[in-house]
């Protein structure tokens, strides 16, 4: 994977050299649980594989400092998202498989990697986590402003809060009435007049 | 100067050594992805995910100290308190396979 | 067959037509297998309820923890009302998905979704009919306007409709399907074609009879219904 990472774009090798032995680590854990989690056959074992990708993300996530984000990841996919799948999977039949993991098909998987190697060629472009070329700084009038000002506006210290609710209030509003009528179209689904 | 810029030898300060040790925890991460991955039963994969999860709590708050966020535990205890859940729900969904639930 | 009244669906997942519905054959009207799960009698833990005694008033309290300190910490409405939802989870799966769904009747559920809502966007408008903005905190008439203002938003807005969502989408996927309501809409089609609820009504083994069948069945049971209902062309169990 590093290697790999080595060899694409003008500026790969500074991109790997950044790259510490616990992001390498929790990487190859995130890749090869989703990769997993496409790959096998039975799909209560790729749901319990999806689980643990939520570890993975979330311990990424608090890494690079985005504890909210983290939150979020552990609170919707480790506790709801595993719930309601097996609950799904509850509701339908089991076919048994001789085979572990699901065969690929040649095709789709030439496309994906196709794509992924796109992406790939990318990279290299793209400034290293913290570095102070990165677009996000090319405003600091902006992006520190929030960082300096949220507590003085709004008198409350996450800013990220600060941002959802007070800031960006009004495409919260949009978000919260998404999650609402998420529930509303599957009663809808589900030819269901009550939830309970 | 927080406790974690304390240097335990040459170069190396406390910060550092709790990275290389969340490091460690995730390779073991890895590794415990085997039996989640091959079973062969399903009591195996809830097994090996309810480890993953208690070794996640432990990286992130290896992680909290490393970085001096103590706020990072919050998601710890989210984690733990979140990954029981998986726990019995993937084991209570393996018996009759969702029969029982 | 008159729809989605609740005491039909309690009665019929209520009868397991002798112990465990699996003993029963297959059912030959086109069910998937889970509906014959749906009358299998619910197995207690005497692991997992203690563990959900002792853990899920700290997991809710936590769950508060994280919504009323959002404002000082990692978290807000969104992530603690997940954390209250998956403590209802919680209980649901040690003590029972019916009896917590009786326990947490449908207007706890919808009030807490509809609530929340409501709460926003009235929180949005009383600024408006103020003369401003919406959402414009600083002028609702509390001290300190613009941070109660927004931890009313995330703690009664945001918190209660994730938490309320969440909930029932758990309730309504463990209920699954409606019998009655049916895939192929049976009261609309039945209505159309004439063929009055009576076929699927006596029998009660085929209540909602074409209710879940997979898309692909589901035309072979319309077709065949004129002659002897879906279970002439339908094998039951894929």
């Amino acid at each position: 994977m590093t290697g790999a990472l080595a060899a694409l774009g003008p500026a790969g090798a500074p991109v790997v050299a950044q790259v510490t032995a616990i992001e390498a680590s929790l990487f190859a854990f995130v890749v090869l649980t989703a990769l997993f989690t496409a790959l096998a056959r039975d799909v209560l074992a790729a749901v319990i594989i999806f689980g643990a990708y939520s570890l993975g993300m979330a311990a990424l996530y608090t890494f690079y400092r985005a504890p909210d984000v983290a939150m979020t990841e552990a609170a919707i996919s480790a506790g709801v998202t595993t719930v309601l799948l097996l609950l799904t999977l509850a509701k339908t039949t089991r076919i048994d498989h001789e085979a572990a993991f699901e065969s690929v098909n040649l095709p789709a998987a030439g496309a994906a990697g196709l794509l992924f190697g796109g992406l790939m060629l990318t990279m290299g472009d793209i400034p290293a986590v913290g570095s102070p070329d990165a677009p996000i700084w090319s405003n600091p009038d902006v992006t520190q402003w929030y960082i300096a000002e949220t507590y003085a506006e709004t008198h409350v210290e996450n800013t990220v809060m600060a941002v959802l609710a007070a800031f960006r209030g009004f495409d919260t509003f949009g978000e919260a009435v998404v999650v609402f009528a998420a529930g509303i179209a599957a009663l809808i689904v589900l030819h269901r007049e009550v939830f309970a | 100067m927080s406790l974690v810029d304390a240097p335990l030898a040459a170069g190396v300060t406390l910060g550092d050594f709790l990275l290389v040790a969340a490091a460690g925890f995730a390779v073991l991460a890895v590794g415990m992805l085997y039996r989640a991955v091959v079973g062969p039963t399903m009591q195996d994969r809830v097994l090996a995910v309810n480890v993953l999860g208690t070794n996640t709590v432990v990286i992130l708050a290896i992680l909290g100290a490393a970085l001096d966020e103590p706020t990072f535990l919050d998601i710890a205890l989210v984690y733990a308190l979140l990954n029981f859940l998986m726990a019995i729900a993937i084991s209570k969904f393996t018996v009759e396979r969702g029969g029982v639930l | 067959m008159s729809g989605s009244d609740p005491d039909v669906d309690a009665d019929a997942e209520g009868d397991p037509g002798g112990g465990f519905g699996r003993d029963r054959p297959p059912r030959s009207d086109g069910r998937l297998d889970s509906d014959r799960r749906q009358g299998t009698p619910y197995t207690e833990s005497q692991v997992i309820m203690p563990t959900v005694k002792i853990v899920a008033p700290f997991a809710f309290t936590y769950g508060l923890f994280v919504t009323f300190h959002g404002g000082g910490s990692p978290g807000g409405g969104f992530q603690g009302g997940a954390i209250v939802a998956a403590v209802v989870f919680m209980i649901a799966f040690a003590f029972g998905i019916e009896a917590t769904r009786q326990w947490l009747a449908n207007t706890v559920v919808v009030a807490l979704a509809v609530g929340g809502a409501l709460v926003f966007a009235g929180i949005g408008l009383v600024p408006v009919a103020l003369g401003g903005a919406f959402l414009q905190y600083e002028l609702l008439p509390i001290p300190d306007p613009v941070k109660y203002g927004m931890e009313g938003v995330e703690i009664l807005g945001i918190g209660t409709i994730v938490a309320g969502v969440l909930m029932g989408l758990f309730f309504v996927l463990a209920k699954g399907f409606s019998d009655a309501g049916g895939f192929a809409d049976a009261d609309a089609f039945d209505d159309e074609v004439g063929d009055g609820p009576g076929v699927n009504g006596d029998d009660p083994a085929s209540d909602g009879g074409a209710a879940a069948p997979p898309p692909g069945v589901t035309d072979d049971g319309r077709t065949g219904s004129d002659a002897s209902g879906p279970a002439a062309t339908d094998g039951g169990e894929r």
